[in-house]
């Protein structure tokens, strides 16, 4: 089946024709009162990729985790090449032929390649068979790997391959990608799509992909479904698709793209000259270094300088040391070398609040390990950089501190039902939310945005991009960690580009390329 | 739709509680008749013994008291996510320092009380508090070292009940007598009132108070906010300052405070062991308060009740000699209490899964 046949009736199901190789009708899942799936239709037919974009908490990861068994539905069915099928668990699911390649790797570091391949294998293990069978498959789809290699030592971008492996050698049907691209450089983007084109169309499997990035779903895909709040709003043939088209039907509404046309955005430049007329940088680290002596250091004479009003990118393949500068600056990290200035004085970020104390606020990478306290209320989430200002003699002021959060949460447009409401109930974008009205509010010197729009939607990204640039021009130096270039190229005044903790280039925004960064992201020097 | 449903788990969870308790008291019925009694009888002595006979209240409220000193401590430690299973023997080390004091400070009766249970807590929190520093100077898990204090605690309190210097009545010493502390002079002992016909000790006035206290403190104040954020995000705490060895110690210490508190009001209340130390004085109370904490889920206002209903159990035991069976029966029938209080939770859970699991069956 070519892509123009399948194409045709988008929207619909198939009415003539093959039945699609999965398809669901009315597939609905709640939980709670929240509908994550509200009667949900779609079909993936062979031999297409199939892009499924939305907003977080739109439901798309809840549906493919009810096609992969994760999550069971609470009506509705699926049916696998026109059969109806029950999948209760992963293992029904890779019986009728649909794998997953989760955002999250499932490796064991300490095995080889061909050893996690093999992993979950019945019967007896067979070294050679399994390494031929790697072999092979790597050959087949372009996957180059070496099967003996140690896991804990190949970078992200191998070890999604390996993961990717691992689930064709179950010779899936379906493969379903949740966000792969996530940990990859642009480079290993594209090595990664032109395998699974390959895969689509030399052998009619399908692939279903979880993306929130519209490039990727307007140069890859052969349709799009779209989903908001739980429904399925719209199916795009991609090739009639535009950027434009695809977010107004994911948020429901025009919304500003980053994207080609505002690459050169006015005001950069502009503010990125703000010296400070010879007043120190608000953050500076001096030969900073964090780990082992020995081992590979997680930071390596790591030196760099932020100045008020500005937004310093920091580029880089995840896994680089971006984590660890977030972490000391959060004051997570007992121990490194070197010196960590905030105005021109020195901060023992070792010690519990003292980051905090100096004026450095943070948006951490994963706000749920380091950003907020799940089980506690929005209003106690809120309190925590301030708790006794909302308190007197140690009593927590209850009215003030609901006072208090009603301000935010207007002011921030957080969705939930109150102050009190607890923080597990919000969607991630209005997590996310809560955490920026925090940091905003204790007025930092510095504020750490570490993958700060991460799993967000168009319209929380923009709303996060305003709010950022808003910042800066208020006077706070800001320190955008990013993975994706897009960030970076669209909000930063200066780059910086990481790659295993140490700096390996630096440029300013009139500078940058995509290329430029991407090459050194991978970690040619200039 | 989702009314109805939230109504039909209300009931479903009401019927499960009700079935649950149902079984308990039958199983514990079939035990009872299984050793030669009828269960009638020993139900009738059980609720004769504990609140039903005149004057019975008094007795159970006595025990009600350390029951929830103990559990109130033991919801300290848990906020901030700690494992405190010692209180046996933070109870026991509170009451050997509570016995000491009564011995050796001069005074009035009023001000030596008082002396009596500050150093009951002071006991209490040294016992706990070795565990806590060795938990956060040493990283040794604080559930190992807890519980295996608990030994030492015995015999180390067994040890000093056979040295005169230290808890031993020297009066006790010349007779042929067991290894007993001196009783408490009348005046420094815990004054007792009578309500409706039931003796008891004021500490009862005093434990509702400092229940409530500390259910309001944890909820309410800065103090119980940390320790909140330590016992669930640890890496949040740090980053807003909050140190987690200091809160962590803070509710160890206040943990075994309140063990040993309930060490020193047993030996004032007079409902254990005649205002005297013993050997195995702490007759389980910290055991069974360890319990109360779990089946009240840690809250502070669920202490009271669930202590209270597991101290007639043991009072009402005492009723059960006359009925000739033995009374570890009502330790069994204690347990099955337990088990029926935390079974309904587990039990939804489960099945909640399975109807998950059996409605996609059937749609296909």
């Amino acid at each position: 089946m070519t892509k123009a046949e399948n194409g045709l009736e988008s929207g619909g199901p198939a009415a003539s024709g093959p039945p699609p190789a999965v398809c669901t009708r009315l597939l609905s899942k709640s939980f709670g009162a929240v509908a994550a799936c509200d009667a949900v239709d779609i079909d993936i037919h062979r031999g297409e990729i199939h892009g499924i974009l939305g907003e977080n908490g739109a439901g798309k990861s809840t549906l493919m985790k009810m096609l992969i068994g994760l999550v069971v539905p609470d009506s509705g069915s699926i049916l696998v090449d026109g059969e109806p099928a029950r999948i209760t668990d992963p293992v029904a699911a890779a019986a009728l032929g649909i794998g997953m390649v989760h955002q999250h790797f499932s490796l064991v570091e300490a095995l080889t390649v061909w050893e996690n391949v093999a992993l979950g294998d019945t019967g007896r293990l067979s070294r050679p068979g399994v390494r031929t069978a790697v072999g092979e498959l790597s050959e087949r789809y372009g996957l180059r790997i070496d099967p003996d290699a140690l896991v804990a030592d190949l970078p992200v971008g191998l070890r999604q391959r390996v993961e990717i492996l691992k689930c064709l050698r179950r010779e899936p049907d379906i493969l379903i990608f949740d966000e792969p691209t996530s940990v990859l450089t642009p480079e290993e983007s594209d090595d990664l799509f032109r395998s699974l084109r390959g895969v689509v169309e030399r052998e009619g499997r399908s692939v279903a992909l979880v993306s929130h990035k519209l490039t990727e779903m307007l140069d890859v895909t052969d349709r799009v479904t779209i989903m908001r709040n739980g429904l399925v709003v719209d199916q795009f043939v991609t090739a009639e698709a535009n950027a434009g088209s695809l977010a107004r039907a994911m948020v429901g509404r025009d919304v500003r793209l980053r994207g080609a046309e505002q690459m050169t955005p006015v005001d950069t430049g502009v503010r990125a000259v703000v010296d400070g007329g010879g007043s120190p940088p608000v953050l500076e680290f001096r030969k900073v270094e964090v780990g082992e002596s020995g081992a590979l250091l997680e930071l390596d004479d790591l030196n760099f300088n932020l100045m008020a009003g500005e937004i310093l990118g920091l580029a880089g393949v995840e896994g680089n040391g971006q984590r660890v500068i977030a972490d000391l600056l959060s004051g997570l990290r007992n121990r490194y070398g070197g010196e960590i200035l905030v105005n021109g004085s020195v901060v023992d970020v070792g010690q519990p609040g003292k980051a905090l104390a100096a004026g450095i606020a943070v948006i951490p990478e994963d706000r749920h390990d380091s950003g907020v306290v799940l089980e506690m209320t929005v209003a106690e989430n809120l309190m925590l950089s301030d708790p006794a200002g909302m308190s007197s003699h140690g009593v927590i002021d209850g009215s003030g501190l609901a006072e208090m959060a009603d301000g935010l949460i207007e002011r921030f447009s957080i969705m939930c039902t109150g102050p009190d409401a607890p923080m597990w109930t919000l969607s991630g974008g209005n997590q996310q939310r809560v955490v920026l009205a925090r940091e905003m509010t204790a007025e930092p010197e510095v504020l750490v945005a570490a993958q700060p729009t991460r799993g967000l939607d168009v319209g929380a990204i923009e709303y996060m991009t305003d709010q950022l640039r808003q910042a800066a021009e208020s006077g706070v130096g800001i320190l955008l960690i990013s993975s994706e270039l897009d960030e970076i190229l669209e909000l930063a005044d200066r780059v910086l580009v990481i790659y295993r903790g140490q700096v390996t280039g630096e440029m300013t925004r009139s500078e940058a390329t995509r290329e430029k960064i991407g090459r050194l992201m991978g970690g040619d020097i200039l | 739709m989702s009314a109805r449903t939230a109504q039909g788990r209300v009931v479903e969870v009401v019927a499960l509680y009700a079935g649950c308790g149902l079984a308990a008291l039958v199983i514990s019925g079939l035990i009872v008749e299984a050793v030669g009694a009828d269960w009638s009888t020993v139900g009738g002595a059980l609720l004769d013994g504990s609140v039903r006979k005149p004057g019975r209240w008094g007795g159970t409220i006595g025990v009600t008291v350390p029951l929830a000193m103990v559990a109130i401590g033991t919801i300290i430690s848990t906020k901030v996510g700690l494992v405190n299973i010692g209180q046996e023997g933070q109870l026991l080390v509170g009451a050997a320092f509570a016995t000491f004091a009564s011995t050796r400070i001069p005074g009035p009766g009023p001000i030596v009380l008082v002396a009596i249970l500050l150093a009951g807590i002071v006991g209490g929190a040294i016992w706990s508090g070795l565990a806590g520093g060795l938990r956060y100077w040493r990283k040794v898990p604080e559930v190992l070292t807890t519980l295996l204090l608990v030994s030492v605690a015995s015999n180390l309190v067994g040890y000093g009940l056979k040295k005169p210097w230290l808890l031993l009545d020297s009066e006790a010493k010349r007779g042929n007598r067991n290894l007993v502390s001196e009783q408490l002079p009348a005046d420094t002992r815990m004054p007792r009132i009578t309500l409706f016909g039931n003796d008891f000790a004021i500490s009862a006035f005093l434990a509702i108070a400092v229940v409530l206290l500390i259910g309001w403190m944890l909820n309410r104040t800065l103090w119980g906010y940390r320790l909140t954020v330590v016992g669930h995000n640890r890496r949040v705490a740090r980053r807003f300052g909050i140190s987690e060895s200091v809160q962590g110690m803070v509710a160890m210490l206040a943990s075994g405070g309140f063990a040993g508190l309930a060490g020193a009001l047993m030996l004032t209340g007079g409902d254990f062991a005649n205002y005297r130390m013993v050997s195995g004085f702490s007759v389980s109370i910290g055991w069974v308060g360890l319990l109360v904490a779990l089946v009240a889920n840690n809250r502070a206002l669920a202490v009271i009740p669930m202590a209270f209903v597991f101290a007639s159990l043991r009072t009402g035991s005492g009723f059960l000699a006359s009925t000739g069976i033995e009374r570890r029966v009502t330790d069994v029938v204690q347990g099955l209490i337990v088990l029926a209080l935390l079974l309904p939770p587990a039990i939804m859970f489960i099945r909640e899964r399975r109807r998950a699991l059996a409605a996609a069956g059937s749609r296909v």
